[in-house]
């Protein structure tokens, strides 16, 4: 469509107007909202917020919304795919690249990511006795950029300049010469300013882990979600700084030409190298919280400690120092050459075992168990057969020579999609259904949550089981269409009516929310009859928790406490809790940031140099107002 | 459900052999699917214990009105049952990488191009065309013909991004990498008409980056070699 606009003509799409109208009209009811509720004191303090339960909460909430946006994406991916030579809208092409993108992107970065980043903000603390992260501020800062990259990345749709690249960015294809637009600086920017908000969250939680537990609280006592939590972050530092790094480097390939991803003199495998050790180990970031999660879930749905607690922790350890040793296996068409190839199968071969130890060890908590079916725990129970089902491709793919034949088909669609999932999507789920009272002070409905559940894991499977099929009929990954001719019309449409009954669930989940806040019905502090020191403190958590501050003398302290008919000990003898105090910079420090990127993207050197200088000033502005200081005073530390 | 899983597995059993794949047109794909049969069958029984247990496990001990205060017994772990768990997968392991490791070197694509046994055909590969060029120079635009019953050694280069050389029905892909040359063989062919794709994404007419291979006879080959473009 062509518009008019200051006498320019502006040639706009449908989708992209669809998108503005939508989103107009989304703002302002929410606008009108805000105004007659009164909302606007409660959105200018989780603007200045750096609780954890909060920053945790804003977390979640805006993974959820790019999830959705993604979720979109995927069913107009499915909606074009559904028929062969299949015309719909305007998804061929261009803009079937721009949308399989974007979803990519999107769901990994800006839905996955922070969604699990947002639970360990809000269960991590609570599970460990500590009254807040380690550094309160710091926290609001990994926030606030990850919102500044998210809006970014979503803005390239929005002005019709989204990246066409695939969410792997394959060099040289994104390099100047190739994708000479803008669409391709929105997603290297994007994706590096989410990233370092993500490196920063990632310190706070080692940290806060190892620094402030409960008394009593010994490494070998932490719940499992916890020790998730901090495997992750130590990969999650390693592997987004590899990212990082890369980006950095692609940026300057575009922006100011040098070639370290051209042929001219540089090599475009080696963005493949860094990509992939980044990428390797961010699925597991995916993964080992969403096993921390099931850990807690089963075990307290079970009413049964986790089983081989210690071969728990070891094979999460192990998976998360093999997984930096596998990044290859992406690249096994490459021509590294036989020995290589060899190498990389047999590395990908040993992590199905620790992942293999944590399945039967899930299995044999079961066992011997009360099995309350909660929803909670039934996204818990689907989760495993549903990912032993990725995990067996995945050993499948680890076999080099017969992964030149799956390598880029549909077959690894459906395989990555099978883990992806069933751990991340069932895990945050599961979380959520479990944490809601922690969060909100609510239950959720658990008729509508196994509405929810059994729509979305029929749905999975109906879209995700025939697409390996696809991908062994010759279906390659990224393509708009194929030939009535090629057996794969039944295959597709199956998936595209799967895609959409998980669409139906996510509906049933929005019901949900909308009724649970409806009815508005308070749960006390321990809903689940719960193992793990959260379910001793109020629900939902108050700015101000673990006082008195409880002693642990066992894995599952709380229940423990309960079968000895005896309320948990406590003492007043702990370490100093972090100050969290409400600001304004870390929301200031992002947009600038944000600015910055922007007119980088459109080569306004001059305004990135101004923003630059704000988010400097920011850092200062930091360093001279410290909180703690007149509290460490006060307490005559100083 | 049953009826589900029986709709969606019925294509699986009843059309294996059609199941392009599967059903390779070359030694080289016979192979790779050999390896592709040999781990599922070995992941199979994974799958298989793993459901077992799991069905078992979750009917036994579902929470019912008799078993409303019931306790569970402590239990915190089993050493045998623990190292049962981690050595046998081992085992599994090391039987399905003997055959990996053996395929693998024999046919993971090379950079230098050691091996010139066979036909030598180039592939250069650029968006969003095929070029094929025949060992007397003859070359040919999105269409690929080969002699039957012989092997082909290709190399593959790109012109500007990375594409990636596929003929399902033959054998698995290469990748075109520009500046670099990289070689695959491909063994014994059978005749016939297959679809060929570009695999790697390359841009936005990726999807439309398709090429036809004919193995003909090989009479028909020399034939077509001597035919003036
Ligand atoms: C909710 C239902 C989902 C559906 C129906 C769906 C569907 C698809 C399809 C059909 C593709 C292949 C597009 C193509 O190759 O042309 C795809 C790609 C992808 N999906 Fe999903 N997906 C879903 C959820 C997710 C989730 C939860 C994640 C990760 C957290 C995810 C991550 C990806 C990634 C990384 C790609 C690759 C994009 C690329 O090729 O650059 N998807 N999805
Ligand atoms: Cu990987
Ligand atoms: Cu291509």
């Amino acid at each position: 469509m062509d518009i008019s606009l200051f006498g320019k003509t502006i040639n706009l799409p449908s989708d992209v107007l669809a998108a503005w109208i939508f989103t107009g009209i989304i703002g302002i009811v929410l606008v009108v909202y805000i105004w007659k509720k009164k909302k606007l004191p409660v959105i200018w303090e989780y603007m200045r917020t750096t609780n954890h339960r909060k920053i945790g909460t804003l977390y979640i909430l805006f993974g959820f919304i790019f999830f959705l946006r993604a979720g979109l994406d995927a069913l107009f991916i499915r909606s074009q795919l559904a028929l062969p030579n299949n015309d719909f809208w305007v998804f061929q092409s261009q803009k079937y690249s721009e949308v399989f993108t974007t979803h990519g992107t999107m769901m990994i970065f800006f839905a996955a990511t922070p969604m699990l980043l947002g639970l360990m903000n809000i269960a991590v603390p609570l599970q460990i006795g500590a009254r807040d992260l380690a550094y309160p501020f710091l926290n609001a800062v990994g926030f606030w950029l990850f919102f500044a990259g998210g809006m970014l990345f979503n803005l390239a749709f929005f002005l019709n300049k989204a990246p066409a690249i695939g969410w792997t960015g394959y060099a040289p294809l994104t390099g100047p010469t190739h994708t000479p637009g803008v669409n391709t600086d929105y997603y290297v920017f994007g994706v590096q300013i989410s990233g370092l908000g993500t490196i920063l969250t990632a310190l706070n939680m080692m940290v806060t882990i190892i620094r402030h537990r409960a008394p009593g609280m010994k490494l070998t006592r932490m719940p499992l979600f916890t020790w998730a939590s901090l495997i992750t972050s130590f990969l999650i530092l390693v592997a987004f700084t590899v990212l990082a790094i890369a980006l950095y480097l692609l940026m300057f390939d575009r922006l100011f030409g040098t070639n370290f991803f051209t042929t001219n003199g540089g090599n475009p495998v080696y963005w493949q190298h860094l990509f992939w050790i980044f990428g390797h180990p961010e699925v597991y970031i995916l993964a080992l919280p969403a096993f921390g999660i099931f850990s807690d879930v089963i075990s307290t749905f079970s009413k049964k400690r986790l089983f081989g607690y210690p071969a728990m922790v070891i094979s999460i350890v192990m998976i998360g120092f093999l997984s930096f040793m596998v990044w290859a296996h992406h690249m096994f068409t490459v021509g590294l050459g036989p020995m290589a190839n060899t190498f990389f199968a047999i590395t990908t071969m040993t992590i199905a075992v620790p992942t293999g130890v944590k399945i039967f060890n899930w299995l044999f908590t079961i066992r011997g168990g009360v099995i309350h079916f909660s929803t909670a725990m039934l996204f818990a129970l689907g989760f495993i057969p549903s990912f032993v089902m990725g995990g067996v491709t995945g050993v499948m793919l680890s076999v080099s020579a017969a992964d030149f034949q799956f390598h880029d088909s549909y077959f690894v669609v459906a395989h990555f999609h099978y883990v992806i999932l069933a751990s991340t999507i069932l895990g945050i789920f599961s979380a959520l259904y479990y944490w809601y009272p922690k969060i909100t002070g609510y239950a959720l409905d658990e008729k509508l949550g196994k509405w929810h559940f059994w729509l979305f894991l029929i749905g999975f499977h109906l879209t995700f089981f025939p697409l390996h099929i696809a991908g062994l009929q010759g279906m390659p990954r990224r393509v708009f269409t194929y030939d009535p001719g090629e057996g794969l019309t039944a295959i597709n449409f199956i998936a595209t009516i799967g895609a959409f009954t998980m669409g139906i669930s996510i509906l049933c989940l929005f019901w949900n929310l909308f009724k649970t806040h409806r009815k508005a019905e308070k749960v006390g502090n321990d809903p689940w009859d719960g193992r793990t020191l959260e379910w001793y403190v109020a629900s939902p958590a108050p700015e101000h928790t673990f006082d008195p501050m409880p002693i642990v003398e066992d894995i599952d302290p709380l229940w423990v406490a309960k079968r000895q008919n005896r309320p948990m000990r406590t003492t007043d003898h702990h370490r100093i809790a972090p100050l969290s105090k409400s600001s304004i910079l870390p929301f200031v420090m992002a947009m600038c940031l944000f600015l910055l990127a922007f007119t980088m993207i459109y080569h306004l050197y001059w305004v990135s140099a101004i923003a630059g200088i704000g988010v400097l000033a920011c850092m200062v502005i930091r360093s001279l107002t410290d909180e703690r200081k007149s509290f460490y005073r006060s307490i005559n530390w100083l | 459900m049953k009826k589900l899983a029986v709709f969606l597995l019925l294509p699986l059993l009843a059309g294996c052999s059609s199941i392009t794949v599967l059903d390779p047109k070359s030694t080289t794909g016979e192979e790779q699917a050999y390896l592709i049969w040999f781990s599922l069958g070995l992941m199979m029984i994974v799958l298989v214990v793993v459901f077992v247990l799991f069905a078992r496990f979750v009917i036994k001990y579902r929470y019912t009105e008799e078993r409303k205060n019931d306790i569970p017994e402590d239990v915190k772990g089993n050493l045998k049952l623990e190292l049962t768990w981690t050595i046998l997968p081992i085992i599994l392991l090391i039987v399905l990488a003997v055959p990996t490791i053996a395929i693998t070197y024999n046919q993971s694509p090379k950079m230098a191009a050691e091996a010139d046994d066979g036909i030598d055909i180039g592939v250069a590969a650029q968006q969003f065309t095929w070029t094929f060029s025949q060992p007397n120079g003859k070359t040919d635009q999105n269409k690929l013909v080969l002699p039957e019953g012989e092997d082909v050694t290709l190399h593959l280069s790109s012109k500007d991004v990375i594409h990636s050389f596929w003929v399902p029905a033959l054998a698995g892909k290469i990748d075109a990498i520009p500046g670099r040359t990289v070689t695959y063989e491909i063994k014994h062919l059978q005749k016939g008409t297959y679809r060929g794709k570009c695999a790697e994404y390359c841009g936005t007419q990726h999807t439309n980056m398709v090429f036809e291979v004919q193995v003909v006879s090989k009479k028909a080959y020399q034939k077509y070699l001597k035919e003036m473009k």
